[in-house]
């Protein structure tokens, strides 16, 4: 059982004291995001960043995914409680969380998103520790051809998974590609679209970008609109479900893991549209589907598991291929270039104790987080009390110091200002930002694999349809491409997002 | 013509500007106009990167073919702009600035910069005053404004003043200028967050995680 020792040695890993304590503060950190509403995995792991530099590349890793995991436990609290996504993956938590939570069940409803959380945890855990290491031997034999190929497909779903208009959304992957290539061109050494500015010849820190584009917009956003926040902590009451409690939850959780698992590994895919698939299935199987909306069980059960589940199953893609499926992975992979580590298949191999430490440090982090979120749920309600003009000077001062601190030049908050307005415009003209920032890690990759096979086939470009699995990745592109644009498909997308909207 | 969806209105210009700038500075301004630049004697307009073959990819290539992409789906956006079915009400864009507004912010920033930079060398004196004057020009004309300008010149206010300044006082006046774009302004409580968040972030970044800052005036050294 090769697998067993592996697991062993990774969890040799992550129990050490040091890496313990990494897991605790990324998973307190996670929840403490989570909880608080207009403050996004992707804005804290970014403002992280330049923290890493000073940690070990396990320790980073696993504090950094903790906040990932982590942030699924503590956004269904604001949801159960004060019907608010504390992140947009919990949304749908909102529909009968907070219902229950009326109805004076909000312990129930929070135990139920904890142990289904944790279930889903677990059992995803092991589904990364099973499904990684295959696929990281498969990617070993892929050449530029395939790589370029594997990161159209990935691109291609990201933007069809996104919400809102398809063509916008690819439209944001290219301007994200185009932004990417700013600064000195490897091949050639000439200084691509750098206006003279000699801070732009490394290109755009990806920092910069991640926070100007959710961290700055979220902001702004969120001050154009009257702040509205009614929190239900009047009495969480008895924490335990009952009987029946347990048994109509039990098959949405297992459903959820199930779902979520699988959603979690498409390119693309994570934590938010893993918890609209599962809501929308458990709409679908329920005996009772009459009491949705109005606080059923199932509709928290079955989409919190899920979101734990693709949360930590979307880590599948980037530790064997070196792709990112989400914003939070994009900015995963960035975590590990600033430590030495070049993402691909071989860190596997080559790195074992960072691949199977980060693996165990998953499920000792949800175990952390069931304990963090059950008995210590007063503290995290007491934290939904902070008014948000409070909040938001600190975040940016945070943000402001972490992007100065990159090179201590000023000249990085220029431009993560310059991303602010970006993405505050973005978000009123309905573009999402997150098939950009993958488009924008892309960019390079892309373009290095694009030359390298067109190098190797003497200019034919053909040769993307000619190996197989390149050829594969690209019919799989384009059937997406075609089947979203199909009238009857595209309206069931809308309606899927159309929650979405009012976050 | 109407435009019924302005989103999408806006959103296909920018994606087109956007893309034919990507193509245009890659490939290079076309002939005629770099003669009739070199003929008014302003000398000669740098003439793009090298393209290549599709075998040897020059650095013009891939930008040109993403540029060229982008600003065909941006026109396609565009165009949806004037056909849209869906409630008009609803796709208003609800920007806080006109289109008036953001040119004079952007010249704003970018004559003040080159200023700065032909006059001290360094556009960072532009920078910072650009900032200020958007900030103070928000806060008097444009209040629907205030939320994104304060809060980008919050930054801008740090980042140029935290080297003469120091961290506690560039933070105190991030904080200030930060709650200034809200809806709520309370000088007492901002004055409490502003002096613990410079305390805190004192004792955790430049105690704690030992970054290079200043904690006072460069001028009280």
């Amino acid at each position: 059982m090769e697998i067993l020792s592996n697991l062993a040695l990774g969890f040799g890993v992550a129990l050490s004291p040091f890496n313990l304590l990494m897991c605790l503060v990324g998973v307190v950190l996670g929840t403490l995001i989570g909880v608080l509403p207009g403050v996004g995995p992707v804005a804290t792991i970014a403002m992280l960043l330049p923290i890493t530099f000073n940690l070990n590349p396990i320790g980073a890793l696993i504090m950094l995914a903790g906040i990932y995991y982590g942030a699924q436990y503590g956004g269904s609290t604001t949801a159960i409680l004060v019907n608010l996504p504390g992140e947009s993956s919990s949304v749908v938590t909102c529909l009968d969380g907070y219902q229950m939570a009326r109805r004076g069940r909000a312990g129930p409803a929070l135990a139920t998103a904890a142990i289904g959380s944790f279930f889903a945890g677990t059992i995803s855990t092991l589904v990364v520790a099973l499904f990684a290491p295959p696929l990281a031997e498969v990617a070993l034999k892929f050449g530029p051809s395939e790589y370029f190929s594997l990161m159209v497909l990935g691109l291609v779903a990201a933007t069809v998974l996104a919400s809102g208009s398809l063509i916008k959304a690819i439209s944001m992957v290219l301007l994200g590609l185009l932004l990417g290539l700013v600064g000195t061109d490897v091949n050639s050494g000439v200084l691509r679209f750098a206006f003279g500015v000699s801070e732009l010849a490394d290109g755009i820190g990806f920092v910069v970008v991640a926070m100007g584009m959710f961290g700055l917009a979220e902001i702004i956003v969120n001050l154009e609109q009257k702040e509205a926040r009614e929190v239900f902590t009047s009495k969480v009451g008895r924490l335990m479900p009952s009987k029946e409690d347990f048994k109509r939850m039990t098959p949405a959780i297992l459903r959820g893991t199930a779902l979520g698992s699988a959603l979690g590994i498409l390119p693309g895919g994570g934590a938010l549209l893993s918890s609209f698939a599962a809501y929308t299935v458990e709409k679908k199987v329920s005996r009772y589907p009459a009491e949705f909306g109005k606080g059923a069980i199932e509709g928290v059960a079955g989409p919190e598991a899920a979101n734990n589940a693709g949360a930590q199953t979307s880590f599948i893609p980037l530790l064997t291929l070196g792709i990112p499926g989400n914003a939070v992975m994009a900015l995963m992979i960035g975590a590990m270039m600033i430590q030495g580590i070049a993402p691909g298949p071989q860190v596997m191999t080559e790195r074992p104790q960072l691949f199977w430490g980060m693996i165990a440090s998953m499920w000792i982090g949800n175990l952390m987080l069931v304990v963090l979120n059950l008995p210590m749920i007063g503290i995290w309600i007491k934290l939904l009390t902070v008014p948000y003009r409070i909040l938001y000077p600190t975040i940016l001062v945070f943000m402001c110091i972490g992007v100065f601190s990159l090179s201590n030049n000023p000249f990085d908050v220029l431009i993560m200002a310059f991303f602010g307005v970006l993405g505050y415009i973005c978000a009123k003209l309905a573009c999402e930002p997150a098939p950009m920032i993958l488009g924008f890690i892309l960019g390079p990759l892309m373009e290095e694999n694009l030359r390298r096979a067109m190098l190797l086939s003497r200019g034919d470009p053909l040769v993307f349809f000619q190996k197989p699995i390149s050829a594969t990745f690209l019919t799989l592109s384009i059937v997406l491409l075609v089947v979203i644009s199909l009238p009857a498909l595209r309206s069931k997308r809308e309606e899927a997002f159309a929650g979405d909207e009012q976050k | 013509m109407q435009i019924k969806n302005e989103k999408d209105f806006w959103a296909g210009l920018m994606f087109m500007g956007f893309g034919l700038a990507a193509v245009t500075i890659a490939v290079g301004p076309p002939a005629f106009l770099v003669a009739a630049w070199k003929s008014m004697g302003w000398g000669n307009l740098q003439y793009g990167y090298q393209m290549g073959t599709a075998v040897r990819m020059g650095p013009a290539y891939f930008p040109t073919m993403l540029g060229g992409l982008l600003a065909f789906l941006g026109f396609i956006v565009f165009l949806r702009g004037f056909f849209s079915e869906l409630p008009p009400e609803t796709m208003k864009a609800n920007l806080s600035f006109g289109i008036l507004d953001f040119v004079v912010g952007v010249a704003l920033f970018a004559g003040l910069g080159y200023a700065s930079k032909v006059m001290f060398k360094s556009g960072d004196y532009g920078m910072l005053a650009a900032s200020v004057i958007l900030a103070v020009l928000s806060f008097l004309f444009r209040p629907k404004t205030k939320p994104l300008i304060l809060i980008l010149a919050c930054g801008m206010v740090f980042a140029y003043l935290l080297k003469p300044l120091g961290l506690v006082l560039a933070t105190i006046l991030l904080v200030f200028v930060a709650a200034l774009g809200g809806h709520e302004y309370k000088t007492k409580e901002v004055a409490i967050v502003a002096v613990v968040l410079s305390i805190f972030s004192v004792v955790v970044f430049v105690y704690g995680l030992t970054l290079p800052f200043q904690i006072w005036p460069a001028a009280f050294y």
